[in-house]
């Protein structure tokens, strides 16, 4: 099939298509009802979960900080604060970086650009999530022992068995994750290629 | 809105430019129903900087293929999905089956392409001229006659496998 051709069997379909009129006037105003809605719950409910998530051990690690009475429960407690912040912030930037692209004002190609860096910056992000994730469960676990337990795991040493038998399979676990987004950059990239 | 009355209006004559966009873009039934109902929506939030300096299909078309890039793009979330009728999303095509498979085999040779062959397709095919479609998608006039020499080509191909 010639491009003319197909030209002239969309505008075939085109002529039938514009006969069958479905739209109503409430229907057109349920739809701007309905998006509207939808804008306020996807950006409220995972954005205060994960918020949510962050703030209240931060909270909890920085109003008690004065009971992590050795130097290394300090360092691991400023460092879970730093590590959770960071981690909330890394997640809403690229978050905001993808829904910011503005879809009255760019063209086809502004938007495409937009997006496919933006997917390329998110999955940065999430590596880099991935690995202060990571350092986080080590660094928290003697931070909440000490403040909910009162217990310094420093001092026992079978606590720290249990990050031996664990570091192993954090190794496959990190291929699988990483394993997800290699599609994700690749198709970035290609449409980045395409639009150069 | 102070114009609801004229929106209404622009949706009722151009439900057949949503419905096309929705087609190319869309895979699923559910997805067909939430990107008709996210472009409506977009365009509900851009109507009142529309200028009528611009051809309002030229700016339906800017949000419509701009809102299907964003919507490809997003994680699915679980939202408020309005169940709306099939006839919106699946219209009879013609009352000729030969016809009919055709506008199929040709909307699944569309969604074979890449994105942004996708688009620029679609605006040829609805009879936009070469400069605008450059004004759509933002690529210069020569660039767009030389992208459609391309998806020609690709076209054929997939056509003669």
């Amino acid at each position: 099939m010639e491009l003319e051709e197909m030209k002239a069997l969309w505008g075939q379909m085109s002529a039938e298509v514009e006969k069958q009129k479905a739209i109503t006037d409430s229907l057109v105003i349920k739809m701007t009802r309905a998006g509207y809605r939808n804008k306020i719950s996807k950006v409220q409910v995972p954005e205060t979960i994960g918020a949510f998530f962050c703030a209240v051990p931060v909270l909890y690690i920085l109003i008690n900080i004065q009971q992590l009475n050795t130097w290394y429960l300090l360092g691991c407690g400023i460092s879970s604060v730093i590590i959770l912040f960071l981690l909330c912030f890394l997640s809403l930037r690229s978050i905001s970086k993808i829904s910011g692209v503005n879809i009255s004002k760019n063209n086809y190609k502004e938007s495409l650009l937009q997006y496919s860096k933006a997917k390329m910056q998110f999955v940065s992000a999430q590596k880099v999530n991935f690995y202060l994730s990571a350092i986080l469960m080590l660094v928290i676990l003697p931070v909440m022992s000490k403040l909910i337990a009162g217990k310094d795991v420093f001092k026992q040493t079978d606590v720290w068995l249990y990050y031996v038998i664990a570091f192993p399979f954090f190794y496959p676990f990190s291929r699988w994750v990483f394993k997800r987004y290699v599609k994700i950059v690749s198709d970035a990239e290609n449409i980045l290629k395409e639009l150069e | 809105m102070q114009n609801k009355e004229a929106f209404i209006e622009v949706i009722k004559g151009n439900e057949g430019l949503i419905y096309k966009v929705t087609k190319v873009y869309a895979n699923t039934r559910e997805d067909a129903q939430d990107l008709y109902q996210e472009i409506v929506y977009q365009l509900w939030k851009s109507f009142d900087s529309f200028r009528n300096d611009a051809k309002i299909s030229t700016w339906m078309y800017r949000i419509a293929l701009n809102t299907s890039i964003a919507y490809l793009n997003k994680e699915k979330r679980k939202g408020n999905h309005l169940p709306i009728d099939d006839t919106l999303i699946n219209k009879t095509v013609t009352h000729d089956t030969l016809k009919d498979e055709q506008v199929e085999a040709l909307y699944a040779v569309i969604k074979k392409l890449d994105i942004v062959e996708k688009g620029i397709i679609l605006l040829y095919l609805e009879g936009n001229t070469y400069d605008e479609i450059a004004a759509i998608t933002g690529f210069s006039v020569t660039n767009v006659g030389t992208r459609l020499g391309r998806i020609k080509q690709k076209i054929i191909s997939q056509i003669k496998k």
